[in-house]
């Protein structure tokens, strides 16, 4: 009876012992893929850790040979030399005033460029989207002398109208508007239209809300975007009344030398509020990304 | 309603008068007029692609028609925009807005108008207690049953106070037992508010339980108007004859034998002799003979008098009825027989014909 039993749990063994094989295998290759991403996530946050634990560092520290992934003696000293004696406050408001401006005026003119085209009838429509869709076939820093002659011309040279002006040209955010609104059901046009909506009513009361996620999406990308520029701003504005943060954080460096603990710890300045956006709405961000990417193709 | 040049009434509520829809080359109805009485409830049945939701998008102005013209109320409405129709319509899809409440949804007419948000409130309210939504109120539409969204379709219909309701297969996505309920629904809410109806189906259940008149469309044009009883007892044609009545009626080609006292004697395949009724008085050679499945009897096999024969192929239980198939030289013909007959597949059997409840059509399709 023994022997029947043996032969029986040997029978049962065998394959939980090949399926234990099989996950012990699968286990090797899911750590060592676990290992490797574990490297490639260090080398790729390292410099952003870097350039962290450096502003918090004296000056002098910084060039002293060796690597010291701590600092000797923590200070905020860099912080409080750019707060006092830059302009950082005035370059702050000023990227506030155009990023949030190219952010209103870019999500509503592409809202409705994007019902008009995906929704009216007119002559011309289907030249109209062709425009729009070569038009950013064409990248911007071909453009960038063009928009700085009229800018130029319009006297919008050093001013923040200057800074936004270029900026709204955003056919991949028409481009998106377009095809969320070619998705909506027809009934819902027609329900309203019966009830007397017009165009106007149609799209900030109906399209628009039931599109609210992928304008929030736009919104902030395009925030992002407008805060990070750096090329326009910087040809756009000589002032330093007049200048964003990006391009503020240059004045630093020119006015001080090169202080890198200092440097480093402006462009934190600069970088906080983009990160503290991805950080508060990181699902919006990627959706958009992946909105945009899409399309870029 | 009439389709056409009929006796004159009281002036028709709606009425098209000789429209015609073209997109392009093709035409999706041709010609046609048709008069809607007030306080009718008026059902336009036809299979999919005959031009129904075209016709009640033309009434209410989401489509444009290419020639003649629409009234209602005895206005020309041709040229005036859907809104300005005093017409509410029920979509199929029901087309509420996700991103709204019910009370947002029912009220949104209203709040598009201007109207106050007191006004607003208290008519959501009113409408909500006809059709039982308070307790809804404040939900969106994702938070529904279907029949729940259903009656927020009404509702937001109602609240306008229109002169005539348009409704596009408003019950064809909801299950069979909430699509029985929504008909008596409907059915009160047209007692109560005696309002002028146009209901868009392809569901003659639908169309026969709840308009008092139907319009039966044949890829654009009119095939039939008339009361439900009217079209199931009478049809004008093969057509409207195969379209009404569940399960469908069976047809099959006869001779003509000879015509006496306003019956015809016809020879059916197989060669049985049957009779059949005759409206016209007048019919020759090749026919077609119609007779619905509850106007069939079985007969013992051996009986002589039998105008038909067969083998039963299939029975069908329904519980108050059987449905028996039987293959005979005519064709597979359907039998509504009583819930318990007695009826087993490959018995062979006769089939009787009530003379009174035949159809005889000529060659064209029309009814004799």
């Amino acid at each position: 009876m023994s022997a029947g039993v043996e032969q029986l749990s040997a029978r049962i063994d065998a394959p939980v012992a090949r399926r234990l094989a099989r996950l012990r295998r699968f286990d090797r290759t899911g750590l060592i893929i676990t290992i490797g991403t574990l490297a490639l996530a260090i080398v790729w946050a390292f410099p952003l850790y870097w350039a962290v634990i450096t502003t918090f560092k004296h000056e002098y520290e910084t060039v002293k040979p060796g690597l010291r992934l701590w600092p000797e003696q923590f200070t905020f000293e860099n912080y409080a030399q750019v707060l006092v004696h830059t302009k950082i406050g005035i370059w702050y408001v000023n990227s506030i005033i155009t990023s949030t401006a190219v952010t209103v005026l870019v999500i509503i003119m592409a809202a409705g460029a994007g019902y008009a085209i995906s929704q009216l009838e007119f002559p011309g429509r289907r030249v109209f989207w062709w425009m729009i869709l070569a038009s950013f076939m064409v990248p911007i820093p071909a453009l960038i002398v063009t928009h700085y002659i009229v800018l130029s011309q319009l006297k919008l040279i050093n001013t923040l109208a200057g800074v936004v002006g270029p900026q709204l040209i955003a056919p991949v955010t028409v481009i998106i508007y377009k095809q969320f609104f070619d998705s909506v059901p027809k009934d819902f046009r027609e329900a309203a239209v019966i009830d007397g909506a017009n165009d106007w009513q149609l799209l900030f009361r109906i399209y628009l809300p039931m599109n609210w996620g992928i304008t929030t999406a736009l919104a902030i990308i395009t925030f992002i975007g407008a805060w990070n520029l750096f090329l326009w701003p910087f040809l756009a504005v000589s002032s330093e009344d007049k200048m964003n943060i990006t391009v503020g954080i240059t004045q630093v460096h020119d006015a001080f030398g090169v202080h890198y603990a200092r440097d480093l710890a402006v462009a934190m300045l600069a970088a906080l509020p983009v990160a503290l956006v991805y950080l508060m709405f990181q699902r919006r961000v990627t959706q958009a990304i992946m909105l945009s990417a899409g399309i870029k193709g | 309603m009439s389709a056409g040049a009929e006796a004159p009434g009281p002036a028709p509520h709606v009425e098209l008068r000789r429209v015609s829809k073209r997109y392009g080359a093709v035409t999706v109805i041709a010609d046609l007029s048709l008069a809607v009485e007030k306080g009718s409830f008026t059902a336009l049945l036809g299979p999919s692609g005959c031009g129904k939701s075209t016709l009640l998008r033309m009434i209410a102005g989401l489509e444009e028609i290419t020639t003649g013209q629409c009234f209602i109320g005895g206005l020309d409405v041709t040229e005036t925009p859907p809104a300005k129709r005093r017409v509410a319509m029920v979509f199929q899809s029901y087309a509420l807005y996700p991103h709204m409440t019910v009370r947002e949804n029912i009220a949104f007419s209203l709040s598009i108008a201007g109207a106050s948000r007191k006004v607003q409130n208290a008519r959501a309210l009113e409408v909500a207690h006809i059709l039982q939504l308070e307790a809804l109120l404040d939900r969106r539409p994702a938070e529904l049953s279907g029949g729940q969204r259903q009656r927020v379709a009404i509702g937001r219909a109602l609240v306008r106070e229109p002169e005539v309701f348009l409704f596009d297969e408003p019950l064809s996505n909801l299950d069979a037992k909430l699509r029985v309920q929504m008909r008596v629904e409907l059915a009160k809410l047209h007692a109560a508010l005696k309002t002028t109806m146009i209901y868009v189906t392809h569901d003659q259940i639908e169309a026969m339980t709840l308009a008092d008149r139907i319009v039966v469309l044949d890829r654009g044009n009119i095939a039939q108007v008339g009361s439900p009883l009217e079209l199931y007892n009478h049809p004008a044609n093969k057509f409207v004859a195969a379209f009404i009545g569940s399960p469908g009626m069976n047809f099959f080609e006869v001779k003509l034998d000879r015509i006496e006292a306003g019956a015809a004697q016809v020879v059916a395949p197989g060669g049985g002799v049957a009779r059949a009724r005759l409206r016209a008085g007048a019919a020759d050679g090749q026919l077609e003979l119609g007779v619905r499945p509850e106007h069939l009897a079985i007969l013992p096999f051996e009986r002589a008098d039998a105008p038909l024969k067969g083998k039963i192929a299939i029975v069908e239980r329904l519980g108050n009825a059987t449905l028996v198939h039987v293959d005979t030289p005519a064709g597979l013909l359907v039998v509504e027989a009583k819930g318990d007959v007695a009826a087993a597949p490959g018995a062979e059997v006769g089939l009787a014909l009530d003379e009174a409840q035949t159809h005889l059509f000529g060659a064209d399709g029309a009814a004799l």
